[in-house]
């Protein structure tokens, strides 16, 4: 009977202390759509090993999902406690509900705390303020850049270069259509990966413009507009993209026929590098062995600008409601402490804050393409990949479909553009 | 016939909880996207109120709502006719052969079964002109209209996709018309047979009219499927290309979530809602409501 009530005690102390335990711990609950659960689920444990006391609750959605669930959460009042945004409409949609950042960031980075970042993440970080708000409603985590991407042995099998030019492109397409290679593969079903060549392609023929067009300073209808969505065309007529690019979805419908090695070229963007940390790579994806970065090809015969396209991925905001300090705990690991690192190993994209760097490379091309990306191209970063307004964009997606899909000229696809602007701004 | 004055106080009581839980989840839900119809609403914050300024511009300036009505047009009897008739074909054929029935009306029925979005994402595979199943068996067989970038072709986009939809849901009509045929007296069947008509003559003027109540069950349930369509688009085309193969439900996702226009969605689900609601009142007051599980066949 004593045996019995000593080990009753015992379990009903332990049980006690463990309650109390729990009851310090600070659970703080992040919803987003990036980056992948696998990768979270490592910077959590990496991050609530670094802060004692504090738990995360996580979950991803696919990026439509995660838009429905939040907009939910926030008219149920239950917003997660940090929330991953994209700069822009996405974050002023929910602005309101945002608790600003920068105090988070100067309480564990100081005064100083927009050095240690990028320039660009600073810069889009506030997208689409109104004028004379000054605060971060979510600090960038990561970044990337938009480019093209070759297959390796393809193009040793092809014998051929990555192209420079679109004469080199087109010549590109015929080795390659004749040797059963897919020449650029795309899903251009998908409306992102449409825009993404798009904004390459307006890029070439004149730098920044489309950023004047979206500030009201110049027309969509502009002849370099039109000129940009010739050269789309085109690429479509001249057997550049695979035959039926517009049936097909990026991921992972283009992203299979990738991995197989059965592409020479393929537009993606920094990000592609994640391939290389996925539990089981492909022959081509293990340490990055089998691809190779390159920009964009001078289409117009102009030149190609040196900067790349890219800028803020996904950036991480502080829910009005949240513990604003174990918010910012967790928010400020996942950017610059053990959160990120963990992070940053699986080369899930570039990072936002300056000197992240794996802490282990699978190959020499793997160090030589981050350094590339990291040293090289996200430095030179001046043009955002996204469009402010989400009408413009959905129109602009849908023009390039039906120029592609010949239901419409170049010149009646920019003027969809231009009614949608002109609708947008009411 | 008169009640009792406390039987109908009864009455409303056993009726009560589902007339709550009918208006908590039906009626305000309704009233609720009617009235946030009336707004230009992102959603999340103040909205502004419009009147019936959406549903003016859903009706005089939204060329993908038109798009979507006509698409509805071409689905609606393309589906259901065609899945009828293969559903009853190959029902009246299980059901006059002995032999490996069970695992003949398991194979059909088994797409009905599998998610729409495996099924969206492996008919894009068999349809993709690089590599896709139809395609080499185009080059294989020298059939080249095989090699055709059904999906990519604004023209061909919604057809395809139809084709998909009758090849998913062939086999529940099969498993209708099966339930159906058991309810056929034996006599008939023999009577016809003495009399000495042919297996085909026997289908189409004996089996088929006698199976009337199936045949309108299915054509309610697939014009309330048309109206429901999601999933195989939005996996499919996502309404593309060039919204080519836009369905209602895609169109008011799209609307609500990616350019967070809730409140024109809201005005857009309102549409639909009267849409669905005239189609059924409609199909009771024409075509009778002797549904196979509602009143006598």
């Amino acid at each position: 009977m004593k045996k019995l009530l000593l080990s009753t005690t015992a379990i009903a102390l332990s049980a006690i202390f463990a309650a109390s335990a729990d009851a310090e711990d600070t659970t703080v609950t992040y919803r987003s759509w990036s980056p992948v659960i696998q990768t979270l689920q490592k910077m959590v444990q990496s991050t609530e090993a670094a802060i004692p006391g504090i738990k995360i609750d996580v979950k991803t959605f696919n990026y439509p999902e995660y838009l429905v669930d939040l907009q939910t959460r926030a008219n149920a009042g239950e917003m997660p406690d940090i929330v991953g945004l994209e700069p822009g409409a996405l974050t002023q949609q929910y602005r309101e509900y945002l608790a600003p950042a920068q105090d988070c960031a100067a309480s564990v980075w100081g005064d100083d705390w927009q050095s240690k970042f990028y320039p660009l993440a600073i810069e889009q970080a506030r997208l689409g303020n109104p004028s004379g708000d000054e605060n971060f409603y979510g600090l960038p985590v990561l970044t990337q850049t938009i480019n093209l991407w070759y297959t390796v042995p393809v193009m040793e099998d092809l014998g051929l270069a990555p192209p420079t030019t679109y004469d080199e492109l087109k010549a590109l397409a015929e080795a390659a259509r004749a040797a059963g290679y897919a020449p650029m593969m795309i899903g251009a079903g998908d409306g992102w990966i449409r825009r993404d060549v798009y904004m390459q392609l307006i890029h070439n023929v004149a730098p920044g413009l489309i950023y004047k067009a979206e500030a009201g300073e110049v027309p969509w209808t502009d002849e370099r507009f039109v000129e940009a969505m010739q050269i789309w065309k085109n690429m479509f007529d001249d057997g550049i993209f695979q035959d039926g690019a517009l049936g097909l979805s990026h991921y992972p419908g283009a992203v299979e026929v990738i991995e197989s090695g059965r592409a020479a070229t393929f537009p993606m963007g920094a990000w592609w590098q994640q391939q290389a940390a996925v539990d089981n790579p492909t022959p081509l994806s293990k340490n990055l062995s089998g691809y190779a970065a390159f920009k964009f090809p001078d289409v117009t015969g102009q030149g190609a600008p040196d900067d790349l396209l890219g800028g803020i991925d996904v950036m991480i905001g502080i829910s009005k409601d949240a513990d604003y300090d174990a918010a910012c705990k967790v928010l400020t690991d996942w950017i610059g402490g053990a959160g990120a690192q963990t992070l940053i190993n699986t080369f899930n994209d570039l990072p936002a804050f300056v000197g992240l760097r794996p802490e282990k490379f699978g190959s020499d091309n793997q160090e030589a393409v981050w350094d590339m990306f990291t040293k090289e191209w996200l430095p030179t970063v001046k043009y955002a990949r996204q469009l402010a307004s989400p009408e413009v964009k959905q129109a602009l997606e849908d023009a390039l479909a039906a120029v592609a899909a010949g239901d419409k000229t170049p010149e009646e696809g920019m003027a969809m553009v231009q009614q949608a602007y002109d609708s947008s701004k009411g | 016939m008169r009640f009792p004055a406390h039987t109908g106080t009864q009455g409303l009581t056993f009726l009560l909880p589902a007339l709550v839980l009918f208006a908590i989840f039906v009626l305000y839900p309704a009233f609720y996207i009617f009235y946030a119809g009336l707004f230009e609403w992102d959603g999340i914050n103040q909205g502004v109120f419009v009147g019936l300024g959406n549903f003016h511009q859903i009706f005089t300036d939204d060329g993908p709502f038109w798009i979507a009505m006509r698409n509805a047009l071409y689905w609606a009897p393309l589906t259901i006719v065609i899945q009828m008739v293969l559903g009853f074909l190959i029902a009246f054929l299980l059901e006059i052969r002995t032999r490996m029935v069970p695992v003949f009306r398991a194979l059909f029925y088994l797409p009905a079964i599998v998610s729409p979005v495996v099924i969206g994402i492996v008919w894009q595979r068999i349809y993709n002109p690089f590599g896709g199943l139809l395609s080499d068996i185009g080059i294989a067989t020298g059939l080249r209209f095989l090699t055709f970038s059904f999906l990519a072709n604004t023209q061909t986009a919604i057809f395809a996709v139809i084709v998909v939809n009758i090849w998913q849901w062939m086999g529940f009509s099969m498993l209708m018309y099966i339930a159906g045929m058991k309810g056929i007296s034996r006599e008939v069947l023999e009577a016809a047979r003495l009399d000495g008509i042919t297996t085909r003559q026997t289908a189409v003027h004996v089996v088929w009219p006698m199976l009337r109540h199936v045949h309108l069950t299915l054509v309610l349930l697939g014009v309330i499927g048309t109206l429901q369509t999601f999933p195989l688009i939005y996996i499919m085309t996502k309404g593309g290309p060039n919204h080519a193969t836009e369905m209602l439900p895609n169109y008011i996702f799209q609307q609500g979530f990616i350019l967070q226009n809730m409140g024109y969605a809201s005005a857009l689900s309102v549409v639909l809602l009267v849409l669905s609601l005239g189609l059924s009142v409609f199909q009771v007051k024409v075509l009778g409501a002797r549904f196979s599980f509602g009143g006598p066949a």
